[in-house]
């Protein structure tokens, strides 16, 4: 490919998505099929801090395609994007959407501010799932630089995107994971409670949903937990993540797997 | 009947150049020059938001002198190639030489064949790494591509910066030394330019995996003195 240049009246301006299709390129594109493998559940929780993101590592399809999948990528420095559905276009979506906030970034030498960032997604959905809704859901959830507090960001198939107060769960094991998560969210809770709280909620969702992984002590693969707050994103390392999956999976180990336990 | 008046291609040609190289001529110069653990882009500019300075990708950097719309296009045409060239294959494989012979080539034909030449010169630089060199790619108004090792200097009476800013020794120091290096260079021994009127970029390794950082104007003042 050459220089890309372009007149006036058929730019693409800061958007990469708009280049991308002005010079033929095709975006992900999604086909429904049993072969493909899916991402499954993902969880997030906002507090005054910031956000927490927690999700599993599993692929599915009608077996297990995949232990040790990254769903939950960094945008930029202060945005978190998740991926559930048809997990070899949720993560080219991801790349596209990191590529995007970056473009947008150099091209106007300005940053897209999060609630821009979280309609942006939303457009590119209502493309990417053209092939039939729900194919590929994602979760946006950042810190906001413009008003100080973290937000998160849920979405339908068609694109649509809905502020959460709360939380947000997207994948096949939602369900689950959202009663833990109804019982025990609190709005003044500190962000080591929100990990805690979205550990729980992801255990759950991976004791019961059977397309959802849980923490697995025999390959050492845990689910993924991101924090981002004004320091910006951090993923918490293998060994703080593990703990707070043995102390549940001790919990419940004592009741002989009964339900009945903590919400913390 | 009237007959299209001859140009012999000699004075055609310079013509062109002529016309180019004034609008160039007529703004401030730039220097750009290796230092001991980066790139630093210096650029004399009273505005703070018209930049002529700017990031294109994880270890390329753009300048440009001249005409602003003409090298903001070029800017932005490059962002664009180096981003949909890393999206297609690799990070690894966006190449600040293959992006400065595309600029030449550009260059090259507008200088030939478009209405009226471009009034711009424009730098691509290069922080190196395993098999990529650090590199500054000079690309002239007609298309002419030098790539240097040290230093250069685009726009304005370069000849002269270009002389003050390597009568100043030709060994490669750290980033203070070669700020205020340059700046000298610029300013030449009547004046004094305050940090709030220069532009000033890295590309540098800082542990990640964007290497551009502008530099504030506090940081920069502070380096000055």
């Amino acid at each position: 490919m050459g220089l890309p240049l372009f007149r006036a009246s058929n730019d693409p301006g800061p958007s990469f998505v708009e280049l991308l299709e002005t010079l033929g390129f095709d975006l992900p594109q999604a086909s429904q099929g049993n072969l493909s493998a899916h991402a499954t559940t993902v969880v997030a929780l906002r507090c005054e801090q910031g956000v927490v993101v927690v999700a599993d590592r599993q692929a599915t399809a009608s077996y297990i395609a995949n232990r040790d999948v990254r769903k939950i990528a960094e945008a930029d420095r202060h945005t978190a994007v998740a991926i559930s559905g048809v997990a070899a276009t949720g993560l080219e979506l991801q790349r596209v959407l990191q590529l995007s906030f970056e473009h947008y970034e150099k091209m106007s030498d300005d940053v897209l501010s999060l609630e821009g960032k979280a309609n942006y997604l939303g457009s590119i959905i209502g493309r990417v799932n053209i092939s039939g809704p729900g194919i590929v859901i994602p979760l946006l959830a950042g810190y906001d630089l413009n008003h100080s507090r973290g937000r998160v960001f849920e979405y339908d198939g068609l694109g649509g995107c809905y502020e959460k107060s709360d939380f947000a769960t997207i994948g096949s094991g939602s369900d689950f994971a959202e009663g833990p998560l109804r019982l025990g969210f609190r709005d003044d809770m500190t962000l080591d409670e929100c990990i805690e709280l979205g550990a729980l909620a992801l255990y759950e969702a991976g004791d019961n949903d059977p397309a959802t992984g849980g923490p697995d002590f025999v390959r050492n693969l845990f689910p993924i937990i991101v924090t981002v707050t004004s320091d910006g994103y951090n993923e918490i390392d293998t060994d703080r993540t593990k703990g707070i999956f043995e102390t549940i999976n001790n919990r419940r180990a004592e009741r002989g797997g009964r339900a009945g336990g903590q919400l913390r | 009947m009237s007959m299209p008046y001859y140009v012999a291609p000699e004075q055609f040609m310079k013509d062109r150049a002529e016309y180019a190289q004034k609008g160039i001529a007529r703004g401030r110069s730039l220097v750009a020059a290796i230092y001991n653990t980066g790139v630093l882009l210096v650029a004399e500019n009273p505005s703070a938001s018209l930049n002529k300075i700017s990031e294109i990708y994880d270890r390329i950097a753009f300048a440009g002198v001249g005409k602003y719309n003409e090298f903001h296009e070029l800017r932005q045409a490059g962002i664009r190639w180096a981003d949909t060239t890393g999206f297609s294959y690799s990070r690894e494989d966006v190449d600040a030489r293959a992006l400065s012979n595309f600029y030449a080539q550009h260059l090259g034909l507008m200088f030939t064949e478009s209405g009226k030449p471009l009034e711009v010169e424009i730098l691509v630089a290069q922080l190196g790494i395993r098999n990529r060199p650090t590199k500054l790619y000079h690309v002239a108004f007609e298309g002419t591509i030098t790539d240097e090792t040290r230093f250069a200097v685009l726009g304005g009476d370069s000849e002269t910066v270009k002389s003050r800013f390597a009568s100043q020794g030709e060994d490669v120091v750290d980033l203070g030394a070669t700020l205020r290096r340059a700046v000298s260079a610029l300013s030449g021994p009547e004046r004094q330019i305050p940090a709030t009127e220069l532009e000033v970029a890295r590309l540098e390794d800082q542990g990640s995996r964007r290497t551009f950082q502008r530099l504030e104007d506090d940081f920069v003042a502070s380096l000055l003195t």
